[in-house]
């Protein structure tokens, strides 16, 4: 039985995502002690600087989709399951922050797949949880996706593909704005086709996917690239001022919202 | 500029609740034990639930809502070590937070 991580990176004209898989990649091989194979592009293997992924899977990147009117290459999360080389697999955003071993316990519970059904924000704990649209369904993340290869996972990301082809369909059934292409509401809609229109608790990881959103920066306490120590500095605005707040954390993995912000913790360590 | 620098020039305040929320997500997940082909979450409800029979055999809900037939003995000394050793290090965290501020 093999188990490993993928992750897709396709370098932007804003963000260098190659950078964000190589340090995405470390810590995976750190933490989770897993092998990391990258799905990429050949022109975003120029910014690479020499780290060895365990397998690198070049494909052509689909251009047709924007975000602030630049390429956002983020479809293609669909081939993972054909891409992965590994029995037992652990799909990243690379910009998730894996600083614990937590995530292998997505693999002791048995399932196909599981990926996160709720969020928590740092210092925001009264955020509501995201909704597709204000009649439809509660949004799943593929932030962190698990799922091993078997008949069911690969009819989900089958069903992925599918949707991913006639998402503005489906946007339109579910009210929800096509214009930019999303990954975490094709997954909901794929998912819940797959399963028959029907919430199986099996597929949801039982904890809390945990966001550093808005108004709220992480900060590296020291220059070690493995140490898993940060500081969240919030401004909490209360009556036209801002109040800054801050906690301290570690050993928790998080995924950064701002990639500015992440760019900098990169450039930090 | 050092986090301690950055924190003192923006006046920032230690947010105990943002604090209190950050644990309560970091050790509420160390708390989730898949055993005996089930998912379980050492908490006050199951091992309260476990300890209050006798049988050898029981047949208990997991937080997938499938029912799991069990070892009680065995899936309760798993739940109690889960649930010291969690508890132990989330209040020695918190004191450490606290000392931090």
């Amino acid at each position: 039985m093999t188990r490993g991580a993928i992750l897709f990176a396709f370098n932007s004209p804003k963000f260098d995502y190659y950078s964000m898989a190589e340090y995405a990649a470390k810590r995976i091989n750190h933490f989770l002690d897993l092998p990391v194979t990258l799905v990429t592009d050949e022109k975003s293997t120029m910014s690479s600087t020499g780290y060895k992924f365990d397998k690198v899977v070049k494909v052509e990147p689909n251009l047709d989709n924007k975000r602030d009117g630049v390429p956002w290459i983020n479809k293609g999360r669909c081939q993972a399951y054909a891409l992965s080389p590994y029995d037992e697999t652990l799909l990243l955003d690379v910009d998730y922050v894996v600083n614990s071993n937590r995530l292998l316990k997505t693999f002791e519970t048995g399932i196909d797949f599981a990926c996160h059904d709720n969020t928590a924000y740092f210092m925001q704990p009264k955020l509501s949880q995201e909704v597709l649209s204000t009649y439809s369904y509660k949004t799943l993340w593929a932030t962190v996706i698990a799922f091993r290869k078997t008949d069911r996972a690969k009819q989900i990301f089958e069903c992925l593909e599918m949707v991913q082809n006639n998402y503005a369909h489906y946007a339109n059934i579910h009210s929800f704005i096509s214009a930019v292409y999303r990954n975490d509401y094709a997954l909901t809609l794929a998912l819940r086709i797959a399963n028959g229109h029907t919430y199986l608790p099996g597929d949801i990881i039982p904890w809390n996917l945990l966001h550093v959103g808005k108004n709220t920066t992480v900060y590296k306490d020291n220059t070690d690239p493995l140490d898993t120590e940060y500081t969240i500095l919030f401004d909490n605005w209360q009556r036209g001022k801002i109040r800054k707040e801050y906690i301290k954390i570690k050993d928790i993995d998080f995924h950064i919202m701002n990639k500015e912000n992440f760019v900098e913790l990169m450039q930090n360590g | 500029m050092d986090t301690k620098t950055l924190l003192a020039d923006a006046k920032a305040r230690f947010s105990h609740n943002s604090a209190k929320q950050y644990l309560k997500e970091k050790y509420d997940s160390k708390l989730t034990v898949a055993e005996q082909g089930g998912l379980w979450k050492a908490d006050r409800e199951t091992i309260t639930l476990l300890d209050s029979f006798e049988s050898d055999k029981l047949v208990v809900m997991d937080t997938f809502n499938n029912p799991v037939q069990v070892d009680r003995k065995e899936l309760l000394a798993k739940l109690k070590t889960v649930y010291e050793q969690t508890m132990n290090d989330w209040l020695k965290e918190w004191t450490e937070l606290e000392g931090k501020r």
